[in-house]
C-alpha cells in the first residue's frame, strides 16, 4: 500500500517536530506558565498563583528596564560595528580579488572560538594593572597612565567593552556574507556605471548596496538575534558589572532564577524578553526581508 | 537598472569631469585581458590602488589575529609573567608550566572527554532528525512543511536562559540530570534549526528528476532518498555536522545551567578558573588554547565547506 506524498512528508517531519516540540515548546510553556506563579526556590516548596504580579514586578523595577535599554545599546553597538568593519574587509577582499583567497581563510578563524574563550582574551588585555592594550597606549603616548581607561570598570564605557569580543568573534560572519553577496552583482553593471564616470562612493552607495540589500537584511537581523542574546562574553568579562553597567536582559534573568532564586519573577522577565524578540524579529523580516517575495 | 541610468545622468551633466576618470578606465580594461580572465568588475586595477590595498589589509589581519596570538604567548610564559606588571607580549622564558598545571587539575582531562562526547551524541542527533524533516520540506512543498520550516525559523530567536531551567528539571524528572545525553539534547534544540535550515538549501539544489528515476526503477520512495539522494548532498551533511559540532563544542550557556560535577564540559571548567581558584590566568589561556587550537584547524582544512554552509542561506535569501 502506498501512502499520498502529503502523508509521507509529514512523516518524514515527525521526528524533528516532536523532538522541537518536547524539548524547546513544552519548556516555553512551562516558562509562561511559572510567570504566573510565586515560586519558592526550593525544590518542592510552596507554589501560589500571583497572576500577573510578577509582571507588575518586572516593569516596576529598574534593573528590568535597565537590562532591557542596554540590551538594545548593546546590539546596535554589535551589529553596526560589525557591519561596518565586516563590509569593510568584505570589499577589501573584492577589490583585492583570487590572490587575497588565502587570507580570506585566515580571517575566518575567530568564528569557531568560543565565546566563553573570546571573552576570557580580551578580558585579558583590557584588564586594569596587567590588561596589554592600557600598556600599549601608554608606551606609545598616548595615556599618561596605563590605567587611564578603566575599560572594564568603568561603568560609563563597560558596555562598549564588553561588546568587542562579540564584534571581534563574528565580523567574519558578516564578512563572508556580504563577500559571497559582492561575488554575485554583474561585473559588467560596475563597468558600466565605471565607464560612466562612476567614482567609489557612487558606486558603493547607489549601486553596491542597494543591490547587496537583501544580504545585508538577512545578515542584520540573523546577527541582531545573536546579539540580543548575548551571555557567555559578558558573563566571563564583567558578570554585569560595574554596578550593573553591563547587565543585558540574559545575564539578569540568569542572575534573577540563579542568585535571588526567583524563578517566577524571572520567567515573567524572560516571556517579555522572548516577546520583544519576536516582536522584533517579525518587523525585521516583514519589512525588509520577505522571504519568497523577491523580484 | 534604475541606479545605473541614475548615474549616467549625473555622469552627463558635467562631461568635462567624466572624461577624467573614465580614461583611466579604459587603459585598465585592456590591462585585464593582458592580465587573464580571473578579473572582473570590482576587482582593482591600478597598481598603486593595489599596494595600498593590500597595505591595508595587512593592518586588519595582524590586528584581528594579534589578540589569539597574544593568548598563546601568554600561556607559555611562566605563571608569574603572566600576570606582571607592565605585561610584555613575548614570554622571557619559554615554558610549558602553564599547560602542565590546567591539564593536570582534576576534571579537565574528563572536560575534555565530555565535551567531545556531547558534541558527537548531539551532532548525530540532530542530522538524523533534520536530514529528512529538511527533505521533507523542500521536495515535498506542503502547507505542514512551510509552517515548519517557519517554526524552526523562530525556535532560533528564543533566548536559552528561558528554556535552559525548565529544561534542566525536565531532564532531572527524566532522570537524566547531570549526564552528556541531557547536554547534548540541549545542544540540539540550538544546532537542529539550524541543520533543517541548512539541509534545506542543499537538498533544494538536487535535481527532483534523480528520485523520480530511481522510483521508476522501483525503489520506494524511503529507498530513493537513502540511496539516490543522500549520497548525492553527503558535502552538505558534512557541512551541516560541522556547525552542529561547533554549535555544541563552543556552548557555554546551557552547559551550565545543565551540568555539575560528572558531565561538566570544557568552556564551563575555564569559566570556573576565575572563581574556584583564584585568578589563574596562566592555566585558563593554556587551558583555552588547548581548546580552540583543535577547531581552528578544521576550519583551515575544511574552509571551503564552512564557508559554503556560512553563505548558503544567507545569499540565497
Amino acid at each position: 500500500m502506498r501512502i499520498s506524498d502529503r502523508r509521507f512528508a509529514l512523516f518524514l517531519m515527525t521526528p524533528a517536530a516532536l523532538f522541537l516540540a518536547v524539548f524547546v515548546a513544552f519548556p516555553l510553556f512551562r516558562l509562561v506558565a511559572d510567570s504566573f506563579f510565586k515560586i519558592s526556590p526550593i525544590a518542592g516548596g510552596p507554589r501560589d498563583f500571583v497572576g500577573l504580579d510578577n509582571y507588575f514586578r518586572a516593569f516596576a523595577s529598574e534593573a528590568f528596564t535597565g537590562a532591557g535599554w542596554r540590551t538594545l545599546g548593546y546590539t546596535v553597538i554589535v551589529v553596526t560595528l560589525e557591519f561596518a568593519l565586516g563590509l569593510g574587509m568584505a570589499l577589501l577582499f573584492t577589490t583585492l580579488g583570487r590572490s587575497s583567497q588565502i587570507w580570506r581563510t585566515v580571517f575566518m578563524y575567530p568564528l569557531m572560538i568560543a565565546p566563553i574563550v573570546a571573552g576570557l582574551l580580551w578580558k585579558f588585555l583590557m584588564i586594569d594593572n596587567f590588561g596589554l592594550i592600557g600598556t600599549l597606549l601608554h608606551q606609545a603616548g598616548i595615556l599618561s597612565n596605563p590605567n587611564q581607561i578603566g575599560w572594564l570598570s568603568d561603568p560609563n564605557i563597560v558596555l562598549y567593552s564588553v561588546a568587542i569580543p562579540d564584534i571581534w568573534l563574528t565580523t567574519s560572519f558578516m564578512c563572508l556574507v556580504l563577500f559571497a553577496g559582492l561575488q554575485n552583482i554583474p561585473g559588467d553593471l560596475i563597468e558600466a556605471a565605471r565607464l560612466d564616470g562612476a567614482r567609489a562612493p557612487a558606486l558603493l552607495f547607489r549601486i553596491i548596496l542597494p543591490l547587496l540589500r537583501p544580504v545585508i537584511a538577512v545578515a542584520l537581523v540573523v546577527r541582531g538575534i545573536d546579539a540580543a542574546r548575548a551571555f557567555d562574553t559578558i558573563l566571563i568579562q564583567t558578570n554585569g558589572g560595574p554596578q550593573s553597567a553591563s547587565e543585558t536582559m540574559s545575564l539578569l534573568i540568569y542572575r534573577t532564577m540563579i542568585r535571588f532564586g526567583d524563578p517566577g519573577l524571572a520567567s515573567a522577565m524572560g516571556t517579555l524578553y522572548l516577546l520583544a524578540m519576536l516582536a522584533v524579529a517579525f518587523v525585521a523580516v516583514s519589512t525588509i526581508w520577505r522571504p519568497g517575495k523577491d523580484s | 537598472m534604475r541606479v545605473a541610468e541614475r548615474i549616467k545622468n549625473d555622469a552627463g551633466k558635467s562631461p568635462a569631469a567624466v572624461a577624467g576618470p573614465s580614461a583611466p578606465t579604459t587603459g585598465s580594461g585592456s590591462g585585464r585581458k593582458r592580465r587573464g580572465v580571473n578579473r572582473e568588475g570590482l576587482e582593482a586595477g591600478r597598481r598603486s590602488t593595489r599596494t595600498l590595498l593590500w597595505v591595508l589589509l595587512a593592518a586588519a589581519m595582524v590586528l584581528y589575529g594579534f589578540p589569539f596570538l597574544y593568548l598563546l604567548f601568554t600561556s607559555f610564559k611562566t605563571p608569574i609573567d603572566t600576570i606582571a606588571v607592565p605585561p610584555t607580549i613575548l614570554p622571557k622564558e619559554w615554558t610549558l608550566e602553564n599547560y602542565a598545571n590546567a591539564l593536570g587539575r582534576s576534571g579537565v582531562v574528563a572536560s575534555f572527554i565530555n565535551s567531545i562526547q556531547t558534541a558527537i551524541i548531539s551532532t548525530l542527533l540532530s542530522l538524523v532528525l533534520a536530514v529528512p524533516a529538511a527533505y521533507g520540506i523542500t521536495r515535498y512543498q506542503t502547507l505542514s512543511g512551510r509552517i515548519f520550516i517557519m517554526a524552526a525559523l523562530v525556535t532560533r530567536m528564543v533566548p536559552p536562559v528561558a528554556i535552559g531551567i525548565p529544561l534542566a528539571s525536565m531532564m532531572a524528572s527524566m532522570g537524566l540530570a547531570d549526564t552528556p545525553i541531557a547536554l547534548s539534547i540541549a545542544h540540539t534544540t540550538i544546532s537542529l534549526p539550524l541543520s533543517i535550515w541548512l539541509m534545506s538549501s542543499f537538498f533544494e539544489a538536487v535535481p527532483r528528476d534523480l528520485e523520480e528515476s530511481a522510483t521508476v526503477d522501483g525503489c520506494s520512495r524511503l529507498g530513493a532518498l537513502w540511496r539516490v539522494v543522500i549520497p548525492v548532498v553527503s558535502g552538505g551533511i558534512a557541512v551541516t555536522a560541522i556547525f552542529a559540532f561547533l554549535a555544541s563544542w563552543n556552548e557555554f550557556l546551557f552547559a551550565l545551567l545543565m551540568t555539575a560535577i560528572r558531565s561538566q564540559t570544557t568552556p564551563v571548567v575555564i569559566a570556573n578558573f576565575q572563581t574556584q581558584f583564584g585568578l589563574d590566568w596562566g592555566s585558563m589561556t593554556a587551558l583555552a588554547a588547548v581548546y580552540s587550537i583543535p577547531v581552528i584547524l578544521l576550519t583551515l582544512l575544511l574552509q571551503r565547506k564552512i564557508v559554503a554552509g556560512m553563505t548558503l542561506g544567507a545569499v540565497k535569501g
